[in-house]
């Protein structure tokens, strides 16, 4: 493997790019409080891109190195790939240049003795399971490290390391007449006990609340509250539409000054990628190709204002500051909403979704709530067993964003956002 | 393409790697895999030929009599004293959680010694002859319709599978390969819209013989979209294409027999084996000897060779998918569902290729017998609640049917929601044709992704529909 770059060096290549990411797990895995399974893992996945510059045009071609190859075998694979490269003709571009780098995400976890770090990822969550009639069933504890380096011919060699613990949990109540249960999926860079606990507790209590609830009287038109997962989720989708990648390949709907927003009565939606966002796993300091990335904003006042994404896309679309190729990492303008405005009218605060489906091409936003928080005007009661759907144009136009704000996973931004007049069945 | 070279020059090492660890743990494996897979891809402006997402690498599963314990990692090549060692020390715990660790009883490891192959005829095609063929498909969409087609991708997939299994008194090998074949057409008038086609087989030859039948259903597909609507939320009598009734299988009661959620005591099915839970004219299977599809292996990542589980007979619900641990743990045969996203990852009891059994209906008369109502195609997504029994399955379209007609008015895309018994209770009429999908990802709830079929007869069911 050493010799790697000394043997892409000497192909005859017009260009290469190596991507490394060494990884070292441990993980635990629960039956009830039981554990069940204990794993580790000490791994290397290694990609290699080979640019050859043939007829005006680049091609290039991408192939997997493994820790059981030798150099008689990467050579081949090297050689393999050029040819493989010369058989692509695609417009011309340059690979990202020079810069060396690294770099540590923020954590509290890089020095720990796993095993040590687990055990105490397991106490906090645990540390929850106190609400009488209520369980976590399952619970698996990933703890990661990793070291992602790239390199590439005109001198960029880029490393980050990250430490990052997932979480699933299975929150879970019983009563005599039924057991119910809700997903709960939290990651994190820096470990804080009480947070995970407050985390899991704040699922607890919901899990109850779904063994109580029950489906309110439908059809009924009424303003539906998402929660920062699921405002992270409408969001992504606005913003993948806006990947250099989708616009060269005519694949996006909106173009740099449509305005999504055009007529509404709501809070203009205004929103960034960012390269770092504190506590998020998927934060980066350079993207794919090793560029340093350039936090963007894709919509501001409800207009695209930008498009984001890798350095070739970018190149071809004749971009000045290409940004690279952003985490969905989003941070959201606050907007104006008060606690006073939302009681103001009945609601249902969707607190469970099976998965919120967004799609741009049919304007349609909806989805299976599996529990919510109905105020119907007088008292809020948990629902369940309810779907949503609305005309997504009509939600853009007249959504509110809450003055208050949180950061939570991959999203800052306004804690709650409304969505007015939706149908429920 | 025969069996991985790579891996047959490692038998020797797995077999030592096993005889060290047995002196640490009553019960020990080691799964090595090889898999190679190429995207060969050609759009509008671009084209591709690369490496997929492959493995090869080694997982060490291991019994120390009462629990389970995993190792993965890239080479085995070495001392295996040493390399013991050092996994017997990575998979400690702390001493505090020695007390939670749970017992079951010893794993059974039956001895058998055996070699799987299946052909296919990747070897009859090289990279170049690939991308030439998607770049007159490409080309070929996007003449059909000049005006409207604004980039057509054609992509094939094929991948290939070697993974050898050694333990004490088991050695066996399995070689096979599945590739497949997608159309997209970005389409605009007036309205921007994606239409797909979808191919699967383990013969690239049929697939070349198959998309080349479908540029034409592919554009067409495009030009409805772009006057399809949205639906108007409601109940509905629906008639579901094979895709649909898939779709259903997979997320009503697949996930929901995946018998480490039984374990778990995640999953409802578990209080229902032997009852009713579906209309009596319903029958489902799953099993990597069950069909002949994108999931047909001959022994899972535990070493247990194929099996077709009937899930449901005639209604009843019948029996449940297994992995090695959630077998043990329940005192049940494993079913040979257990599956890994890699080597990298853990086993699971995970579906494989999942179908109704076709029935005695035909589709005209199938469509004939709904007033109002519609017909559902081609998978988008679904998600599973095998917990409360919900369902979400969303449909890239439908088609309006009238008085017993289909007619010339699509809707998308549509989503399906509901109860699972209610929506199993009411199939009332089952075709007689049948078809198995094998293009699909199924993660287990938002990871550990595998590829699965699914499929079945044209289902009538009622359902809600937004």
């Amino acid at each position: 493997m050493s010799d790697l770059k000394r043997l892409l060096e000497n192909a005859g290549l017009d260009g290469w790019r190596v991507s490394e990411t060494a990884t070292e797990s441990y993980e635990l895995f629960f039956v009830h409080k039981n554990l069940e399974t204990v794993r580790a893992t000490d791994t290397v996945t290694t990609q290699v891109t080979v640019y050859v510059d043939h007829d005006g045009k680049r091609g290039d071609s991408t192939f997997s190195v493994y820790g059981s190859m030798t150099g008689e075998d990467l050579k081949a694979k090297i050689q393999a790939a050029a040819a493989r490269a010369k058989l692509v003709f695609n417009e011309p571009y340059e690979l990202p240049e020079g810069g060396e780098l690294e770099v540590s995400l923020p954590t509290n976890m890089d020095t720990a003795d796993m095993k040590a770090l687990g055990r105490e990822i397991a106490d906090a969550v645990f540390a929850a399971d106190t609400v009488p009639g209520g369980s976590i069933n399952a619970c698996e504890i990933f703890l990661y490290r990793d070291t992602l380096r790239v390199r590439n011919s005109r001198g960029i060699d880029k490393k980050q390391h990250v430490c990052r613990v997932m979480i699933e949990a299975i929150p879970t109540f019983t009563t005599e007449q039924e057991s119910v249960e809700l997903y709960e999926d939290h990651r994190f860079t820096t470990f804080e006990p009480e947070k995970v606990t407050a985390e899991i507790a704040r699922r607890m209590r919901e899990v109850r609340d779904r063994s109580l609830a029950v489906k309110p009287q439908t059809p009924l038109t009424v303003n539906v509250l998402l929660r920062p997962q699921e405002i992270h989720s409408l969001l992504s989708e606005l913003a993948y539409d806006a990947n250099y990648a989708d616009v060269y390949s005519h694949a996006n709907l909106h173009q740099v000054g449509d305005d999504l927003q055009e007529n509404g009565d709501g809070d203009k939606l205004t929103f960034c990628l960012k390269a770092i966002l504190p506590g998020c796993e998927e934060s980066s300091y350079f993207d794919g190709d090793g560029m340093a990335l350039t936090d963007t904003c894709i919509l501001q006042d409800g207009v695209v204002k930008n498009n984001y994404g890798a350095s070739r896309f970018g190149q071809y679309l004749g971009v000045k500051e290409i940004s690279g190729n952003l985490p969905m990492n989003i941070s959201l303008s606050a907007g104006t909403l008060t606690e006073q405005e939302i009681q103001a009218a009945p609601y249902i605060e969707a607190a469970s979704l099976s998965g919120l489906q967004v799609d741009l091409y049919n304007d349609y936003i909806g989805g299976e709530i599996r529990l919510a928080y109905y105020y119907d005007g007088q008292e809020i009661r948990p629902v369940t067993g309810i779907t949503m759907s609305a005309k997504l144009s009509d939600v853009l136009s007249h959504l509110r964003l809450t003055a208050k704000t949180c950061v939570e996973g991959a999203y800052e931004g306004p804690e709650r956002l409304m969505m007015k007049n939706v149908a429920i069945l | 393409m025969p069996f991985s070279a790579y891996l047959n020059s490692k038998r020797d090492d797995c077999r030592a790697l096993v005889e060290a660890l047995g002196k640490h743990f009553a019960f020990v494996s080691v799964l090595g895999t090889d898999v190679s897979a190429t995207v060969i891809r050609a759009d509008r402006k671009s084209s591709a030929v690369q490496d997929g997402r492959g493995e090869c690498g080694f997982v060490v599963k291991m019994h120390d009599g009462r629990s389970f314990f995993e190792y993965s990692l890239d080479d085995i090549s070495g001392d295996k004293e040493a390399l013991a060692e050092k996994i017997v020390a990575a998979v400690q715990v702390d001493d505090s959680l020695k007390g939670r660790m749970i017992s079951t009883a010893a794993l059974a490891d039956e001895p058998l010694k055996e070699d799987f192959a299946r052909e296919s005829d990747f070897a009859d095609y090289s990279d170049e002859q690939l991308l030439t063929l998607c770049r007159e498909l490409s080309q070929e969409l996007l003449q059909k319709d000049p005006q409207h087609v604004l980039n057509a991708i054609a992509m094939i997939q094929p991948y290939t599978v070697s993974k050898l299994f050694v333990s004490r008194n088991r050695e066996l090998s399995q070689h096979y390969g599945w590739a497949n074949g997608y159309l997209v057409v970005v389409y605009n008038d007036e309205k921007l819209v994606q239409a797909r086609h979808v191919e699967g087989e383990d013969h690239i030859g049929l697939i070349i013989e198959n998309l080349r039948k479908h540029t034409d259903g592919v554009i067409d597909l495009a030009r409805h979209l772009t006057r399809a609507t949205a639906i108007e939320p409601g109940v509905y009598d629906v008639i579901t294409d094979s895709s649909i009734s898939g779709l259903i299988a997979h997320e009503a009661f697949g996930h929901g027999v995946e018998m480490d959620q039984f374990v778990k005591d995640r999953a409802l099915a578990k209080l229902f084996v032997g009852q009713y839970v579906a209309s009596p004219i319903t029958n489902m299977h799953d099993g990597a000897a069950a069909a002949h599809s994108v999931a047909s292996y001959f022994f899972d990542d535990d070493g247990v060779l194929a099996h077709d589980t009937q899930i449901i007979k005639d209604g009843i619900l019948a029996a449940g998918l297994s992995d090695l641990a959630s077998a043990t743990q329940l005192g049940t045969a494993p079913t040979g569902n257990g599956r890994r996203d890699s080597y990298k990852r853990k086993a699971y009891a995970r579906m494989t290729n999942t179908f109704f059994e076709p029935g005695q209906d035909k589709l005209e008369d199938m469509i004939a017998s709904v007033k109002h109502g519609y017909m559902l195609f081609e998978t988008n997504n679904g998600m599973e609640d095998p917990k409360n029994w919900q369902i979400q399955c969303t449909a890239e379209y439908g088609i309006e049917i009238v008085d017993g007609k289909l007619t010339d008015h699509y809707v998308s895309p549509v989503v399906m929601s509901g109860s699972v018994p209610d929506l199993l209770k009411s199939i009332s009429m089952v075709s007689d044709n049948w078809k198995v999908i094998g293009s699909g990802m199924c993660g287990k709830g938002y990871k550990e992704w595998v590829r699965v079929s699914d499929g079945g007869p044209n289902l009538k069911v009622r359902v809600k529909l937004g």
